[in-house]
């Protein structure tokens, strides 16, 4: 193990670690939008007491995605400083616009919403809703910027060592950046819309709630299911939209995400891999279950369009045979789980639509409902499998085709040093995901306040 | 002539300013929990720094943000450098951050509160290393970092580490006075006095010590213009100490003191740069060095000019939302 190899453990440790909170934090900023403006709309108190439960829950996932998200700045700079140097000029600038544009519209706002309810007037109080959800999706849409320009660095020069911006338009909206932010943005609501119901799920099926609760998170979940019906179907659409991305401007990692060594001679389709294993050495695979054709029809929309193998680049210039595997399994859990959410978007529309979704006949759905509870890490695991898919794919470039990982290095850092902050780091986020759950289960028995006066 | 670089320089100057300043005092106001007192006293502590914390925190990652930007040499080489008081900064700020949240949710309140009290601490070490380590010189090569892990720990680094924790607590202290948190007044403007005889006695030795450690500093002090600016800024300092110490030992005016701390501090981060300039990492990288190129300095200015002050304007009325004192706050705090 050297310097690089931690390095890199560490940075998807604090990046895998970090994303959690900022999914929970936009999603569940939509949903406190949604009823704070169903609220002031309807004047039907019921919203109000949602927004005041499930805020409990978005204080939590805020405080912890800005404790995790520090270390990330901190190690562009630590860790990655020759990286950080060299495309400073383009990556830090888009850095400093998350922080000055989103970050400050957010924590002030914060403010307002979690303490302004006797300070401000309600609609004053509603456009801080508002702002922290605008500002917590804009810091998502700059730090996506950010790494589509890695994914995809177009607008740039690479000169006497550092990268010199031509083209600012093109640097920040390049092909994968709109794209990315929206599947990026779906996935916060997939994955959040997944807790709220599967936590009201798990409340209706306790034996002895009171009536009250029980309306209450029935109420949740209908509004969690109605987003997930929205987004499950357009996600999907979305992430397909990458396939034709990929092949202009990463063909390498796309080869990688289907283990397909060897472009299709002319005339012929490529063949998608369910199930494959490539050999140690790489360069082909020991076994793969595939259909024909379909890998052309999904990237070029045609029986027998041109796919590129990962045989066509040199070795040193595509993933290695661990970051393929990688790539290729990361892929599969995702676009599993993708359709695995999608059914159970549909079983939830058909027991909508049979008037299901009421009390008590809900109650007799505990299938449904069991379901639901063990659906709740599914849009997590999904968002962690996306993101290893496309940082490790993408190896062994940090910016895509211009700088190596191996050259993004800080200069003198000692392995001691390193694994000094790996390891107290990981040990506090473990600490801090054991409290996040012991606090949310201890919150959510305790159940909301149906009582307390509006403000 | 005022360049982009200039202009830049400014613009993270002042947002460094706001962030010691503002978080300072939150954090000395986090160190003061830390001393033995009744358990409800902390709560107040944490209820009054509740809605504005964050906000005042944002300035410190709007700095490096910015930093990253325009100068991007600097935020790489001086992070290489500093990795060990970047690691400690770190771990102050999770902690604190976490602390708020859960305490406010927890049923045994103290572990949580420590946690707190403790972060904010370690976060206040951290600066003074962070500083200290700057000062005392970073050793750069061909752009790269040339030195060692621990290069950063000098006598000087010591000393400044006394001084920041000191000056963080003068400023908690009146910051407690001016809201009025602390019921035991006389007992804090003794703490008080106390915390101003350290931080002038770290901050004296620290500026003796500067010249043997970086010559920069040597040179400042002997040459003009910078010596007579400089001069005129530790008059000033002096002044406002003894308006300050007048009105803790008379015990009178408890609501200048706070605005007297931050001039007080405001001045010495003034001088520190007049120390410094045109260095970003004395003796070896000035700010036109590690200036990101034109195009970029022109294209930050457009995206983040126009809105720093929107933002500022935004934490005024955040601010005056709730400058109200601590009882009427705690009234109001979410009640979980
Ligand atoms: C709830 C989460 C979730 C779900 C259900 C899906 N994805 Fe996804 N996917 C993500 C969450 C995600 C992500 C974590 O958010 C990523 C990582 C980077 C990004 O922008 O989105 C991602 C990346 C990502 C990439 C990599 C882009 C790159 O390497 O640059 C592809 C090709 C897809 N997705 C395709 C799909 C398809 C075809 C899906 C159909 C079921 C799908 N995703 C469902
Ligand atoms: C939050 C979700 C993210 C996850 C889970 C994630 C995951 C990872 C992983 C696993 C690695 C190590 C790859 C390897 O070396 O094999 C990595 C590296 C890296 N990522 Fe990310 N990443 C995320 C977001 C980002 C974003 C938004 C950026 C940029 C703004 C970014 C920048 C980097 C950099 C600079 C490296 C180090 C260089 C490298 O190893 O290629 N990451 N990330
Ligand atoms: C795609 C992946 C990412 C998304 C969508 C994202 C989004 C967010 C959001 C919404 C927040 C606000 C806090 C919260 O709501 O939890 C946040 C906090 C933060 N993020 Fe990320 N982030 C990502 C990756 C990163 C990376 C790679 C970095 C490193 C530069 C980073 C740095 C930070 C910092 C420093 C904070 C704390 C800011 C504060 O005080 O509010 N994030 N992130």
């Amino acid at each position: 193990m050297d310097v690089l190899t931690f390095s890199r453990i560490q940075f998807g440790d604090t990046a895998a670690f970090h994303i959690l909170w900022p999914l929970m934090s936009i999603g569940l900023a939509l949903y406190l939008a949604i009823m704070e403006g169903m609220w002031l709309y309807t004047k039907d108190e019921s919203y109000y007491r949602q927004l005041r439960f499930w805020i409990k829950i978005f204080v939590l996932t805020f405080a912890i995605g800005v404790a995790s998200g520090f270390p990330l700045s901190f190690q562009f700079g630590t860790n990655w400083a020759a990286f950080s140097n060299a495309a400073g000029s383009f990556f830090g600038n888009i850095l400093g616009f998350e922080t000055t544009i989103a970050f400050t519209l957010e924590t002030a706002s914060l403010g307002i919403l979690l303490f302004g309810w006797k300070r401000v007037p309600r609609a004053v109080h509603f456009i801080a809703n508002l702002f922290v959800l605008i500002g917590a999706s804009l810091s998502g849409f700059w730090i996506v910027a950010a790494n589509s320009w890695m994914q995809v660095p177009h607008g740039v020069a690479f000169v006497e060592g550092k990268f010199v911006v031509t083209d600012y338009l093109a640097a920040i909206f390049n092909p994968d950046t709109l794209v990315s932010f929206a599947h990026m943005w779906l996935a916060c609501i997939v994955a959040t819309m997944f807790l709220v119901a599967g936590i009201s799920a798990a409340v209706l099926l306790t034996k002895n709630a009171a009536d009250a609760t029980r309306a209450f998170f029935l109420h949740s979940l209908r509004y969690a299911l109605m987003l997930i019906i929205i987004t499950t179907p357009v996600q999907m659409v979305v992430g397909d939209m990458f396939g034709g991305i990929l092949e202009a401007n990463q063909p390498a990692k796309l080869a990688a995400y289907e283990l397909h060594w060897n472009t299709n001679p002319p005339g012929t389709g490529a063949s998608l891999n369910l199930f494959a294993w490539p050999r140690a050495d790489g360069g082909g695979n020991v076994f793969q279950i595939s259909v024909p054709n379909l890998l052309s029809y999904i990237v070029v929309h045609t029986p027998d369009g041109e796919v590129k193998g990962l045989n066509d680049f040199p070795p040193l210039d595509r993933p290695s045979v661990v970051d393929a595997i990688i790539t290729f399994l990361s892929f599969r859990v995702m676009v599993g789980l993708g359709v695995v959410m999608f059914f159970i978007a549909v079983w939830g529309i058909v027991l909508w639509r049979r008037g299901v979704l009421t009390l008590p006949a809900i109650l007799s759905r505990r299938w449904f409902l069991r379901v639901l509870v063990a659906a709740i890490p599914a849009g997590f695991i999904a968002t962690e499998a996306g993101w290893m898919v496309r940082e490790i794919g993408r190896q062994p470039w940090v910016v895509y085709g211009m700088m190596r990982t191996t050259d993004a290095l800080s200069s003198n850092l000692a392995l001691p040093q390193v694994g000094t902050s790996l390891i107290g780091l990981s040990v506090i986020y473990a600490a801090l995901a054991v409290a996040f759950v012991v606090f949310v289960v201890r919150i959510v028995r305790r159940g909301p306040d149906l009582t307390t006066p509006i403000p | 002539m005022i360049t982009l670089p200039i202009i830049w320089y400014l613009i993270i100057c002042l947002e460094l300013a706001l962030y010691v300043l503002l978080d300072g005092a939150n954090l000395g106001v986090g160190i003061v929990s830390l001393f033995p007192q009744q358990e409800s006293k902390r709560a107040s502590m944490l209820t009054i720094l509740g809605p504005i914390w964050n906000a005042n925190e944002t300035w410190l990652l709007v700095a490096a943000g910015t930093l990253f930007g325009a100068f991007p040499a600097v935020y790489s080489i001086g992070l290489n450098a500093l990795y060990l008081p970047g690691v400690i900064i770190l771990i102050g700020l999770i902690l604190r951050a976490v602390s708020f949240e859960f305490h406010a949710f927890s049923v045994h309140k103290r572990p949580w509160s420590f946690a707190f009290g403790l972060g904010s601490l370690i976060t206040a070490i951290g600066h003074g290393a962070a500083l200290g380590g700057l000062l005392s010189g970073i050793a750069v090569v061909d752009g790269h970092f040339a030195g060692g892990p621990l290069s950063w720990a000098t006598p000087l680094t010591g000393i400044i580490i006394v001084g920041v924790v000191a000056s963080y607590l003068v400023l908690g202290y009146a910051y407690l006075i001016r809201r009025m948190a602390y019921e035991n007044q006389h007992e804090t403007f003794s703490r008080l006095l106390t915390t101003v005889g350290i931080t002038f006695v770290a901050l004296a030795i620290a500026t003796l010590f500067l010249p043997v450690q970086n010559f920069l500093f040597f040179t400042r002090w002997v040459e003009p213009p910078s010596m007579y600016y400089l001069t005129a800024i530790a008059v000033g300092i002096v002044i406002a100490s003894a308006f300050l110490l007048h009105a803790v030992i008379r015990h009178r005016h408890a609501e200048r003191l706070y605005p007297l701390a931050l001039i007080i501090f405001g001045l010495g981060f003034v001088g520190m740069l007049v120390g410094t300039y045109p260095y970003l990492m004395p003796p070896s990288i000035t700010l036109f060095d590690a200036a990101s190129p034109h195009n970029t300095l022109v294209f930050m200015l457009w995206g983040i000019g126009p809105i720093l002050p929107i933002v500022l304007l935004y934490n005024i009325y955040l601010s005056r939302v709730f400058r109200s004192d601590a009882h009427e706050v705690r009234a109001n705090a979410y009640d979980i």
